[in-house]
């Protein structure tokens, strides 16, 4: 009997020395650190909100933070678009070939994000890589994919959405498999149009996924990191430095203060953002 | 569902996108093969293959190294969480005791905290401890991971408590229980577990970056990453088709180990990306 009184609290125990020594500890430490001017080496110095006004008074911070939300105009509603479409064609019960579908679908996240990104820089060379060739055969003109301003934002969120949007899919289509067929049949009967059945009966039924999806995305966006680090450093003049890269530019700059600081800016930033999705896409009737 | 009998242009569209989704992948396990200078010349054509970009990214960079150190933080940081994550979920399934819904509550807390945010306090951490490129920095931060805690705790729910009832009165000890009687249940569920935390560990890549930085315990995902460096850092005068050879061979080979697990494994990896989803 004590032992059963006591075996509860020695299972869930492991976990909670890990959170504690790897998660607890740091974030104190680092809210500490975040009041301070340290540079990696040296004493400390306690400098108060400093660190904080100077990130909310830098156009670097502000500039890293809008490259993101570009970002995510680029790649969110794209994706739910996308996912959307693509699920609602997989959903079909006496569709052929599904597995295959939904195999290739699935390949590209299953890639390793470094390996992808080092294709893309080889695929979207503006003077050797296979899209300029491409559109050179079609007679268009090459295009500065990865050294232009106006074109380095679309072609990183491209290798973004390659990457998970069979992902997205995949998601919608489990909410989509949730919604039992007697539904569309009975519309049907009603007479409603296939457009009218997607619109009345398909989207408010995936809504719950598709907010889901949007949350997600935009907290894995927000954070996007590797892409710009392999693909772009951040680069041409700071196109790509995401709020990802921002924040870690800080490491090599040995500027952990101020790292600190941003960490706890961003973790505002994304908690805000997915409260806001989370209330702007919640079903109607779940209101209040 | 509907289910009207699709037509051609279904057909159509999901072909597109399956090209779409696949071609860049083939493009780079087959280019790869190809005599470097003719991934420039003619991308689009194979003709004679060969293996030179494969020697030269060998002799390059450790990649055998990052495979070898990935291995390891595979195997360990995979262990802890196969063992671990289902022992807490099973307390928290099965069990009622004080401040069971607090402690819980602080697990899924912990899975609404953006990685990218403990990279900085973490690396303090680790220079205060000294173990700025060691092992046990790449394997102990997150070795437990919240979410499959989450995940176990809702598998191992599923399971009747007769069935633990019944080992409880054929003298089984706590542990006994959950090692002889529910472990053998949700076998599926662990498959997925697994499948999902060999994806995670396998293409994690923001901590390893930052956590370690000597060739000797790079993973493979840095020793990647490092080989694009020196191709975008060297452009001026840079053999481009040499380094790009060597980088779709090195490309290639590292995400070929999870293609092949996920083709064979589909089911389970489906599983996984669906239940891992809610992680974030």
């Amino acid at each position: 009997m004590r032992s059963t009184r006591l075996s509860p609290y020695l299972f869930i125990a492991p976990f909670f020395v890990v959170f504690a020594a790897f998660g607890i500890y740091p974030l104190i430490y680092a809210l500490q650190l975040s009041f301070m001017r340290w540079r990696g080496a040296g004493a400390a110095r306690w400098v108060g909100v400093d660190n904080y006004l100077y990130l909310l008074t830098s156009p670097d911070f502000w500039a890293s933070l809008g490259n993101s939300a570009v970002m995510w105009v680029l790649i969110v509603p794209l994706q739910v678009v996308a996912g959307l479409g693509g699920a609602v064609l997989l959903a079909n019960a006496r569709l052929r070939l599904r597995g295959f579908f939904r195999v290739a679908f699935i390949a590209p996240f299953v890639t390793p994000l470094v390996a992808m990104a080092q294709v893309w820089i080889v695929v979207f060379d503006q003077d050797y890589g296979l899209i300029n060739y491409l559109l050179n055969l079609a007679g268009l003109p090459d295009v500065a994919w990865l050294t232009s301003t106006t074109w380095s934002k679309p072609t990183l969120a491209l290798l973004f959405l390659w990457k998970t949007t069979g992902f997205a899919i995949i998601i919608l289509l489990a909410g989509l498999q949730a919604v039992p067929g007697g539904v569309y049949e009975a519309a049907a009967l009603d007479g409603a149009s296939r457009a009218r059945q997607f619109w009345s009966i398909t989207v408010p039924l995936v809504r719950r996924s598709m907010a889901f999806l949007v949350v997600i995305q935009t907290l894995a966006v927000f954070q996007m990191f590797a892409e710009p680090y392999v693909v772009t450093q951040g680069g041409p003049y700071g196109s790509t430095t995401t709020a990802g890269l921002y924040l870690y530019n800080h490491i090599t700059a040995s500027d952990l203060g101020t790292g600190a600081a941003n960490s706890f800016l961003l973790v505002l930033l994304v908690f805000g953002l997915s409260l806001v999705s989370v209330r702007l896409l919640r079903p109607k009737d779940e209101v209040s | 569902m509907n289910n009207t009998r699709p037509g051609l242009a279904q057909y159509a569209v999901l072909a597109l996108l399956a090209i779409v989704f696949l071609y860049p992948i083939w493009w780079a396990l087959s280019s790869s093969f190809k005599p470097a200078a003719e991934i420039i010349t003619s991308p689009l054509s194979i003709g004679e293959l060969t293996l030179g970009n494969y020697r030269a990214m060998f002799a390059d960079v450790p990649i055998g190294t990052g495979f070898a150190n990935t291995a390891l933080v595979l195997l360990v940081k995979g262990a802890m969480t196969m063992f671990f994550a289902p022992l807490a979920g099973y307390a928290f399934a099965k069990y009622d005791f004080p401040f069971k819904n607090l402690l819980f509550g602080t697990v899924l807390l912990t899975l609404m905290l953006p990685t990218l945010v403990l990279i900085i306090p973490l690396l303090l951490e680790m220079s205060a401890l000294g173990w700025v490129n060691t092992y046990q920095a790449l394997i102990l931060p997150g070795s437990i991971d919240a979410f499959s805690i989450f995940w176990m705790r809702q598998t191992i729910a599923a399971i009747p408590n007769e069935l633990i009832d019944a080992g409880r009165v054929d003298g089984a000890g706590e542990f006994g229980i959950f090692a002889k009687v529910v472990l053998p249940v949700i076998r599926p569920g662990l498959a997925a577990l697994a499948v999902l935390t060999t994806m995670n560990v396998y293409n994690d890549f923001v901590w390893p970056v930052v956590a370690v930085n000597d060739t000797s315990h790079q993973t493979l995902q840095v020793v990647l990453s490092t080989l694009a460096q020196n191709v975008t850092g060297n452009r001026i005068g840079a053999d481009f088709a040499t380094v790009w050879g060597e980088l779709l061979a090195a490309g290639s080979i590292a995400m070929l180990p999870l293609l092949v697990i996920f083709v064979l494994l589909q089911r389970h990896f489906i599983n996984g990306i669906l239940a891992g989803s809610v992680k974030g």
